[in-house]
C-alpha cells in the first residue's frame, strides 16, 4: 500500500510513466502473438512436408508451388526410382483467380489429387462432418477449417470455386497449418479448373487429363529423402525434385528472421518504456532527497532503501506490464474475432508469461541505479536539501 | 556515568574546490546518563555538526565519538544504521516526517527499521502515540495535523524504539510560544521518566533555561560546558516535584 501511494505521489507523472511501460508490452503483445502464429503456421508447415519430396516441373518455383503443368506420366518414372514408396500428382491453385498471393500466412488454396499414398502420409486429417475426396468423386468439395466460414460450406450444400457449383462433402478439423486455408477437390476436377484458368494461347496446347502442378513422393523407410530427391533429379528428366530439407531451411530462416524484427520492434517500445522509469525514479529520488536522509536519520539501511525504490519502480512496471497485457490481449482477442479467415494472432502462455516478466525484469533494472544512487546519498546532506 | 563522550573531534567540510569550512576544531563533551543538555551558539559554531557526529550520522576527520561506553566513530556504516535504529532517536527542526504516510505509520516505520515485524512496530508505534497524547489523530497524514503535533508524532518516532539518547535539532524551531512549551515539558517528562538522555541543539534560551546544563559553541569549539555555571536549584528532585505537582 504504501509503495502504491509512493508511486502516486505524482500522478500525472506516475500515469505516463505506466502508459509507457503499458505500450510497451502491448506491442510486445500484440507482435509477439502475430510471431507465435507465424511459428505456429511454420512448424504445422514443416510437419506438413514432413519427410515427402516435392518435384515440380523442370523449370519450376521451389516447394509445391508451381503453376507450370506437368505431366501426370512423371508418377511411373518417378516410382521407379530407388527408395521410391509411391508418388501422388497433384494440383494446387488459389482458390480465387484474382486474389493475390500476399496475404499474410497461406493464402487460401485450391488442391487435388489423385489419392494414392495415402499410406504413407503421416499427416492425418480429420473431418468435422462428411467425408474425404474420392479419386473417382465429380464436382464435391471439402472445405478447410478456415475457409468453412468464408465460404458459408455445410455437408450437402453447394459451394461456388471459381464460377463452379461444388457440393460439400466433408469438412476438416483444424490443422493449424495448409489444409485449413485450402478446398480439396478430385484431380479430375482440379484439372479442369486449372485449365479454364489458364491463357486461352496456353489452353488449346495442353490436354488437362494429364496436367500436374506437382508431384508429391513418398519415400520408404529408411531412405533417406535428400538422397531420393537427388537420384530423381538425375533419372527422371524435365522435373526438380526438392527434399524436405531445403523447404525448412529456408523456411525456417524466413520465419526466424521475420519474428526477430517482430520482436525487435515491440522490445525496442518497451525498453523506451524502460528509460522513461529510469527517468522517473531518479526524479522520484532527487525529489525525496530529503525524506531519504530522514530515513537514513530514523535507522534505514542502504538495503531498506534500495528495496523500496526498487518496490516502486516493480510496481510501475508491473502495473504498465498488465494494463498492457490486457489491451494486448484485448486486441488480439477482438482482432482474431473479426476476422473470418486465417486467424492472424496466437495468444500462448509462454508469450503473455514472457512479456510480463520482461516487464517486471526491466523494472527492476531501471530503478537500479536511481535506487542505488538513493542508498548512497550521505545522511547529512540528505537531511539539509531543500 | 557517561553517556556520550567526544574526545578532540574534528570536521572539515569542503565547500568548493580548496575551499574548506572547519566546522569542529577539537571539540570535547561529556555527557551523563539520563541528563538533558542543550547545545548553543551562533550560526556556524558548529553545534549541527556536533550532533550528527554523536548521532552517527556522518563520521569525524578525526577525534571519538563514544555512546554508552561504546566507541561508534570507527565502525563501519552498516554498523552506524543499527545504532541510529536502536540507540539513538531524532527531532528535528521541521518535524520531517513522511508527507505519504499516516502518523502511525510514521512511527512504525522506525521500529521496522529497527527490525520489529510490520505488526510488533504497529502495536509499539500505537503505544508511543498514545504516550504523545495523539491517540484520536492516529490515522492522519503530516499535512492534517499542526505543527505541535506533528512535532509530538516525530516524538513518538523518536521514543518507539526506547532509545538511550534522544537528539534534537532545532526541535521547538518551528513552533510558537505555547507549543514550544509543551514539547520541550513533554521532551522532560520522558527524560525524567524513562531516563533518555536528551542532546538539544537550539537557538532558544527558553528551551536551554529548561535544560539540566548547556554546552556553549562557537567557531568549532566548546567554550562553555555548562558544569560552572550549573543551576544548584534545576536537580532532579525538583523536576519531579514540579512534574508530579
Amino acid at each position: 500500500m504504501r509503495i502504491i501511494r509512493n508511486v502516486f505521489r505524482r500522478k500525472l507523472r506516475a500515469v505516463l510513466t505506466i502508459s509507457g511501460i503499458m505500450i510497451g508490452v502491448f506491442a510486445l503483445i500484440v507482435m509477439g502473438a502475430m510471431a507465435e502464429k507465424i511459428t505456429l503456421l511454420v512448424d504445422g508447415g514443416l510437419k506438413w512436408t514432413g519427410d515427402k519430396v516435392t518435384v515440380s516441373a523442370g523449370d519450376g518455383a521451389m516447394g509445391g508451388f508451381s503453376t507450370n503443368p506437368l505431366s501426370v506420366d512423371k508418377v511411373n518414372e518417378i516410382e521407379k526410382v530407388d527408395g521410391v514408396a509411391e508418388a501422388s500428382a497433384n494440383i494446387t491453385m488459389l482458390l480465387s483467380e484474382k486474389q493475390s498471393a500476399m496475404t499474410m500466412g497461406m493464402p487460401p488454396m485450391i488442391a487435388g489429387g489423385d489419392g494414392r499414398g495415402k499410406d504413407y502420409e503421416s499427416f492425418k486429417v480429420r473431418y468435422i462432418d462428411g467425408r474425404e475426396v474420392k479419386p473417382a468423386d465429380r464436382g464435391k468439395v471439402t472445405v478447410g477449417a478456415d475457409l468453412a466460414n468464408k465460404l458459408n460450406a455445410k455437408v450437402g450444400k453447394e459451394v461456388t470455386i471459381r464460377g463452379e457449383k461444388f457440393e460439400v462433402v466433408g469438412l476438416m478439423e483444424k490443422t493449424l497449418t495448409a489444409p485449413d486455408s485450402s478446398v480439396y477437390v478430385s484431380l479430375y476436377d482440379a484439372q479442369r479448373l486449372f485449365h479454364k484458368g489458364m491463357p486461352d494461347m496456353v489452353r488449346g496446347r495442353v490436354n488437362p487429363d494429364t496436367m500436374a502442378t506437382g508431384i508429391t513422393v513418398f519415400i520408404k523407410k529408411g531412405y533417406n529423402p535428400e538422397k531420393v530427391a537427388e537420384n530423381i533429379n538425375k533419372e527422371v528428366i524435365g522435373v526438380k525434385a526438392t527434399g524436405p530439407k531445403v523447404f525448412k531451411e529456408q523456411i525456417g530462416n524466413s520465419t526466424k528472421i521475420f519474428t526477430s524484427i517482430i520482436f525487435g520492434i515491440a522490445l525496442i517500445s518497451l525498453l523506451v518504456g524502460g528509460l522513461s522509469v529510469v527517468n522517473t525514479m531518479t526524479m522520484a529520488v532527487t525529489e525525496r532527497t530529503r525524506e531519504i536522509g530522514i530515513r537514513k536519520a530514523i535507522g534505514a539501511s542502504n538495503h531498506a532503501i534500495i528495496r523500496q525504490f526498487l518496490s516502486e519502480s516493480a510496481v510501475i512496471a508491473l502495473t504498465g506490464g498488465i494494463v498492457g497485457l490486457g489491451f494486448g490481449s484485448l486486441f488480439v482477442l477482438m482482432a482474431n474475432a473479426g476476422n473470418t479467415g486465417t486467424p492472424l494472432f496466437l495468444l500462448t502462455i509462454r508469450l503473455m508469461g514472457g512479456s510480463l516478466g520482461f516487464a517486471l525484469f526491466l523494472g527492476i533494472l531501471s530503478g537500479l541505479y536511481p535506487a542505488w544512487h538513493a542508498a548512497k546519498m550521505n545522511p547529512v546532506a540528505a537531511l539539509r536539501h531543500e | 556515568m557517561t553517556m556520550i563522550k567526544t574526545k578532540d573531534l574534528h570536521k572539515k567540510y569542503e565547500l568548493g574546490k580548496g575551499n574548506h569550512v572547519h566546522a569542529l576544531r577539537g571539540v570535547d563533551m561529556d555527557i551523563d546518563k539520563g541528563e538533558m543538555v542543550a547545545i548553543m551558539g551562533p550560526s556556524g559554531s558548529g553545534k549541527s555538526t556536533a550532533m550528527h557526529l554523536i548521532g552517527c550520522l556522518d563520521k569525524p576527520d578525526s577525534g571519538e565519538v563514544y555512546i554508552d561506553g561504546n566507541r561508534v566513530d570507527n565502525q563501519y556504516n552498516g554498523t552506524l544504521t543499527r545504532i541510529r535504529s536502536r540507540e539513538i532517536g531524532f527531532i528535528f527542526q521541521g518535524f520531517n516526517l513522511i508527507p505519504t504516510m499516516t502518523a502511525v505509520e510514521n512511527v512504525a516505520l522506525a521500529a521496522e527499521y529497527a527490525g520489529a515485524s510490520k505488526r510488533d512496530a504497529h502495536d509499539a508505534a500505537k503505544k508511543a502515540i498514545e504516550q504523545v497524547g495523539l491517540k484520536d489523530r492516529m490515522y492522519h497524514r503530516p499535512s492534517e495535523l499542526s505543527g505541535g503535533q506533528q512535532q509530538r508524532v516525530a516524538i513518538a518516532r523518536a521514543i518507539v524504539n526506547k532509545p538511550g539518547v534522544i537528539l534534537g535539532d532545532e526541535p521547538t524551531g518551528d513552533l510558537d510560544t505555547a507549543t514550544s512549551h509543551e514539547i520541550m515539558d513533554m521532551m522532560r517528562d520522558i527524560n525524567i521518566t524513562t531516563g533518555t538522555t536528551f542532546v538539544l541543539v537550539t537557538h532558544n534560551p527558553e528551551v536551554a533555561e529548561a535544560c539540566d546544563r548547556t554546552i556553549r559553541m562557537r567557531d568549532g569549539e566548546v567554550i562553555d560546558d555548562g558544569r560552572e555555571s550549573k543551576p544548584e536549584s534545576r536537580d532532579l528532585d525538583d523536576e519531579l516535584m514540579e512534574v508530579g505537582g
